[in-house]
């Protein structure tokens, strides 16, 4: 199990912490879904589970030890970036990573056909990183992160900028590996995703954990709070202001949130004004029906924001 | 392992570098060979560098006289001009045909020891006012020496117009090389010599390009924070650059002065003498690849791009190699720029080169360019390990 306890960070040239004293809990085996917009600290908190980056306050216990002096062997980082040398083949990648990681000479062959089976580059060994797609590039990513058998994989934002059949692959290979008891943290922006794979999720903004358990206990916990609606098109600023006389309102684009403040919204008056105004409705949502929606309604702003 | 595993990386990259490998060997051999044939008489004080026509109007014993001991004068070059008369020597000379025309003017003798003009010289444009005045120091020279046998055939009745008293003037003066004691020791390098060296230095101190490519390429596409979380540590990265690089810049120096033993004479060119110790050489070698690598390494980790690291580097390589006596020779650069170059570790390497090259240095007398090489290089390499470190943990 992952414990991290009161952790804060901040860069040496800014006055705002990227993490303000989070805390977290991830089982052995889960697959853990870290949610956060940019900025939020996702890659800080992978930088300093890696070591990386050192922590002044808090801790980071793997199984009771200090993760500081955890061996770099029983964990692994697949950075977001493509993190390999684009001018070297795909073999040739495999064998520097592997070695760097003291995979001996004898294990070598094994451990680059068992990383390349897993994410299915075995018929790609002799290309030249540099040629090949952006799926297969991070399928590469994800295969020096398996070389030294990681009991931990750290991922962050393994699926960026792939096209969907690519995803799915690396998704199913992700589900794969955690079948195999390693214990998967991933950040993602895509909340679709985090919902599909993870058991657990934590949801991350301005270096603080909003909200952490089980998918289905969050979603509960946040039900019928507001009401959604989905407009032809978006108020102008007059139109809002005059709503916001008397609701409690934000929009984005061009959904138009009621926060409940502990009673149901008086739906009608609004409903009319809209008419009024002629502008069409086109979905109403009530209460948190998604991650999305979760996501949004804990902190106020859309993940791609 | 970890760290062969770093230095074997290195070579399969920079193997891969096409353009890399270029600018690191191909471009010091072509500037080796065209500055070496295009400087070889400018630097070369065997052959004649001052070059100058002569019309003799007076056509007499005493004319002929001068112009022999022009002809006998190694520096001095008559540029033959047929039967060509004075109106298209003149043009010719304003052409920068050859630096000078000297005309000796009708009744030579006599117009000399009438304190009237015997001589007339028209200097080329082209010529520079130290190699004019040595000329005219050479004339005034001849035409006292023929004032005074004149005088004296005067007084006394005796013809010496065709000899110096039977004085050999040169034996009158000897040269003393200050650095072996030897007399008659060259110390003005020629175009080889002083080529082949400045322009190794130049291409060695080049290495900050590919280096700081591969360097922040790592960082930018997060390679070297995979690299951390595995267990690399600062120093074990840092050496991982700096074992290979070292040893390209040692391969190019072994490469460029192959070029200067075999390639420029097989092409008509003169060879390069290795005259000092082998030792010597490894040992300026090293020190000047050492302070290049650490060099390259700052400035690798002070830039964030490719391109700053580039230009940076290229416009203090060049800054460093102007100064250092590189593009111009220390020795034709007046003091004060001499002095400065002493702040060129380009000038240190060279001067290193050349106690091996021209004066025949062992390994003690390189030490002094050595150690200055290798004092930068330990400042730098500190310097840029702690920004490393920095940069890891921001």
């Amino acid at each position: 199990m992952i414990k991290i306890e009161s952790l804060a960070f901040s860069y040496k040239h800014s006055k705002q912490p990227v993490l303000n004293g989070i805390s977290l809990q991830i089982k052995r085996g889960s697959l853990f879904g870290l949610l956060g917009p940019n900025g939020a600290g996702k890659t800080t908190l992978l930088s300093l589970l890696t070591g990386q980056l050192v922590s002044p306050a808090g801790k980071i216990l793997l199984n009771g030890a200090d993760m500081r002096r955890i061996d770099a062997q029983d964990f692994s980082l697949v950075p977001q970036d493509y993190a390999f040398y684009a001018d070297l083949t795909v073999h040739e990648n495999l064998q520097f990573f592997a070695r760097v990681q003291a995979v001996s000479r004898a294990d070598l062959a094994a451990r680059v056909a068992e990383v390349t089976g897993i994410t299915r580059l075995e018929d790609k060994l002799g290309s030249k990183a540099a040629h090949l797609s952006g799926g297969l590039k991070r399928r590469l990513n994800l295969a020096i992160g398996l070389l030294n058998r990681p009991s931990l994989l750290l991922l962050d934002e393994p699926t960026v900028g792939i096209d969907p059949h690519s995803r799915r692959f690396i998704l199913e290979a992700i589900k794969d590996i955690n079948a195999k008891g390693i214990t998967v943290l991933y950040t993602s922006h895509y909340m679709e995703e985090v919902e599909y794979l993870c058991d657990e999720v934590a949801i991350m903004d301005n270096g603080k954990v909003l909200a952490q358990g089980s998918l289905p206990t969050l979603l509960a916990a946040h039900t019928g709070t507001s009401i959604t609606l989905e407009l032809r098109a978006p108020l102008n600023a007059a139109q809002l202001h005059q709503l916001e006389r008397h609701h409690t309102v934000s929009q984005r684009g061009r959904l138009l949130t009621l926060e409940a403040d502990g009673e149901a919204p008086q739906i009608y008056p609004i409903f009319a004004y809209l008419e009024s105004l002629e502008v069409e409705l086109v979905r109403i949502h009530y209460g948190t029906h998604n991650l999305e929606e979760l996501f949004m309604q804990l902190t106020h702003r859309s993940l791609r924001d | 392992m970890r760290l062969l595993s770093l230095i074997g990386k290195e070579f399969l990259l920079l193997r891969r570098d096409v353009h890399g490998l270029a600018l690191l060997f191909v471009m010091p051999s072509l500037f080796i060979l065209i500055m070496s044939f295009a400087l070889s008489d400018r630097f070369d004080s065997h052959n004649p560098t001052i070059s100058y026509y002569l019309i003799d109007l007076d056509k007499s014993k005493a004319s002929r006289a001068l112009i022999q001991g022009l002809a006998e004068r190694i520096e001095f070059r008559r540029v033959e001009a047929g039967d060509s008369d004075m109106k298209s020597l003149l043009h010719k000379a304003r052409d920068d045909g050859a630096q000078f025309l000297v005309v000796i003017n009708a009744d030579y003798l006599q117009q000399l020891m009438n304190d009237d003009a015997a001589l007339a010289l028209h200097v080329a444009p082209s010529t520079d006012k130290v190699t004019a005045q040595l000329f005219k120091a050479f004339l005034h020279e001849r035409l006292s020496a023929v004032y005074v046998q004149q005088s004296l055939q005067e007084a006394f009745g005796t013809d010496n117009t065709d000899s110096d008293f039977g004085i050999d003037m040169q034996q009158a003066l000897t040269e003393h090389s200050l650095y072996t004691g030897d007399a008659g020791q060259q110390q003005i390098p020629t175009a080889v010599q002083q080529n082949v060296p400045a322009w190794l230095l130049f291409a060695m101190f080049f290495i900050t390009i590919p280096l700081s490519t591969t360097l922040i390429r790592e960082r930018e596409q997060g390679t070297l924070a995979r690299l951390r979380s595995m267990g690399v540590g600062n120093y074990q990265f840092l050496l991982g650059k700096l074992v290979p690089f070292f040893t390209i810049n040692m391969l190019q120096v072994g490469a460029m002065l192959l070029v200067g033993i075999y390639l420029i004479p097989a092409l008509g060119g003169e060879r390069l003498e290795i005259l000092g110790s082998v030792g010597a050489l490894l040992v300026i070698s090293s020190a000047a690849a050492l302070a290049a690598v650490s060099y390259a390494l700052l400035i690798a980790n002070l830039a964030s791009t490719t391109e700053q690291a580039t230009i940076a580097a290229g416009v203090c390589n060049i800054i460093m190699a102007a100064l250092g006596g590189i593009m111009v020779p220390r020795f034709i650069m007046p003091q004060f720029m001499q002095d400065l170059s002493q702040w060129s570790p380009m000038a240190w390497g060279l001067d290193g080169f050349l106690d091996i090259l021209l004066r025949a240095g062992e390994i003690a007398d390189v030490l002094p360019e050595a150690g200055k090489l290798l004092a930068l290089a330990a400042l730098l390499l500190i310097i840029a390990s702690l920004l490393s470190r920095e940069q890891t943990t921001r």
